[in-house]
């Protein structure tokens, strides 16, 4: 028996040295990623790790009884929209450029499968002259005649956030989004705060179907998702433009820019912009969250 | 054994065989076990992420959390060439090492 008891012995402690030699060349190339990633989770508890020991430490103790390596599979919450940047990453060419149509198609079917309402490039047989572009930040919109920086916040945190952005000289391609302070309704609000601009006038068709078009663009929902942080919401077209001389396919008011996290000039990105087929008017307007 | 998405991939039933008939107690035996699984999944984890960008080990470690598997094979064979084959590899040398270690352990027996 001390013959058997002695090849264990020699087994387990040339395998736990081996183990514990992997478990450090993997901590020492990638241990900054797999710190990041525990990080950004919730709840985190060693020894709860799906992937059995994948970010156990390298000072596990391995001389513990045999139980101690049972890991208990079990799932991390982390963060569902990481799933929809990777999904888009696989589709998304390198370059910031007009989508094929089977690149559309198959952004389409990703976020209609995870925002749960149908979100398409075309819709009535209307669409953008792209739908994915570099985005600009414009400036806030007067609601109503008489609507200035003074009177446009409700909210005092919203004040410090976006007061700086300033009001736009002239309105917004449907002019005025109601007739006075008194009809203000919430729906006018939020189609204010989540507007954005997109280039109407370089829509296929638009030159032969002006009017059609415009009844088509005004207020129509969107989805805009930042493609590199998975950030989506809900918008309504409240302005034309931007000019194509600036290299932007699209402009989105303060508040819409600062969700998605992006800036305007030499920082800025590119963005998905899709249609919302909400004929019922149920999307709500703002940020949504992946169902 | 736990199942990993490469499972199908790596064949190491002949070593827990060869573990398993080794006279020793069954709790040693199952400690042996899970110590050559894990050092074949570390090994596995180490060759992947060094073939990987920074954002992409964030994408892989991600996927391997969720436990699908078949995302998990949909993202590997999108950024790494002949994936398979390349685990196969590291899983196969390593229980090379493996075998060699309990074969000399039971010449010395």
């Amino acid at each position: 028996m001390a013959n058997n008891s002695s090849t264990y012995q020699r087994l387990r402690d040339k395998w736990i040295k081996r183990h514990r030699d992997l478990q450090e060349k993997l901590w020492a190339a990638h241990g900054d990623v797999i710190s990041d990633f525990i990080s950004s989770t919730k709840n985190f508890a060693i020894g709860s790790i799906s992937g059995l020991m994948l970010l156990s430490s390298p000072v596990a103790n391995l001389l513990a009884p045999p139980l101690s390596l049972s890991v208990e599979e079990k799932k991390l919450p982390v963060d569902k929209s990481v799933f929809l940047v990777s999904d888009i990453s696989n589709v998304l060419p390198k370059e910031v450029r007009p989508l094929t149509q089977e690149e559309e198609d198959s952004i389409s079917k990703i976020l209609t499968r995870d925002f749960g309402f149908r979100v398409t490039p075309e819709l009535q047989g209307i669409k953008l002259n792209r739908s994915y572009g570099y985005i600009g930040a414009e400036q806030h919109l007067a609601r109503y005649p008489g609507d200035t920086m003074a009177t446009h916040f409700e909210d005092s945190s919203d004040i410090s956030k976006f007061y700086s952005s300033g009001m736009a000289p002239g309105l917004g391609a449907w002019g005025y989004f109601t007739n006075s302070s008194s009809s203000l309704s919430q729906k006018d609000i939020d189609r204010e705060k989540y507007y954005i601009a997109v280039q109407t006038f370089l829509a296929p068709g638009f030159a032969e179907h002006t009017g059609e078009y415009i009844t088509f663009f005004k207020f129509r929902k969107m989805l805009v998702v930042n493609p590199q942080n998975g950030h989506a919401i809900v918008v309504v077209i409240g302005d034309a433009g931007p000019a194509e001389f600036t290299g932007k396919s699209l402009g989105a008011s303060p508040e819409v820019m600062r969700y998605l996290e992006r800036v305007d000039g030499s920082g800025r990105g590119p963005v998905l912009y899709f249609f919302i087929d909400d004929p019922e008017d149920k999307v709500p307007l703002g940020p949504v969250e992946i169902k | 054994m736990i199942k990993h998405f490469y499972s199908y991939h790596v064949e190491i039933e002949s070593l827990i065989v060869e573990i398993e008939s080794l006279p020793i107690k069954e709790h040693e035996k199952k400690h042996l076990i899970s110590l050559a699984e894990s050092q074949i999944h570390h090994a596995i984890l180490d060759s992947i992420l060094s073939e990987l960008s920074s954002d992409d080990k964030k994408l892989f470690l991600v996927h391997l959390n969720s436990k699908n598997h078949d995302r998990v094979w949909k993202f590997l064979r999108s950024r790494i060439n002949d994936i398979e084959n390349k685990i196969e590899k590291v899983a196969s040398d390593l229980r090379i090492e493996l075998y060699k270690d309990i074969k000399e352990n039971k010449g010395q027996a």
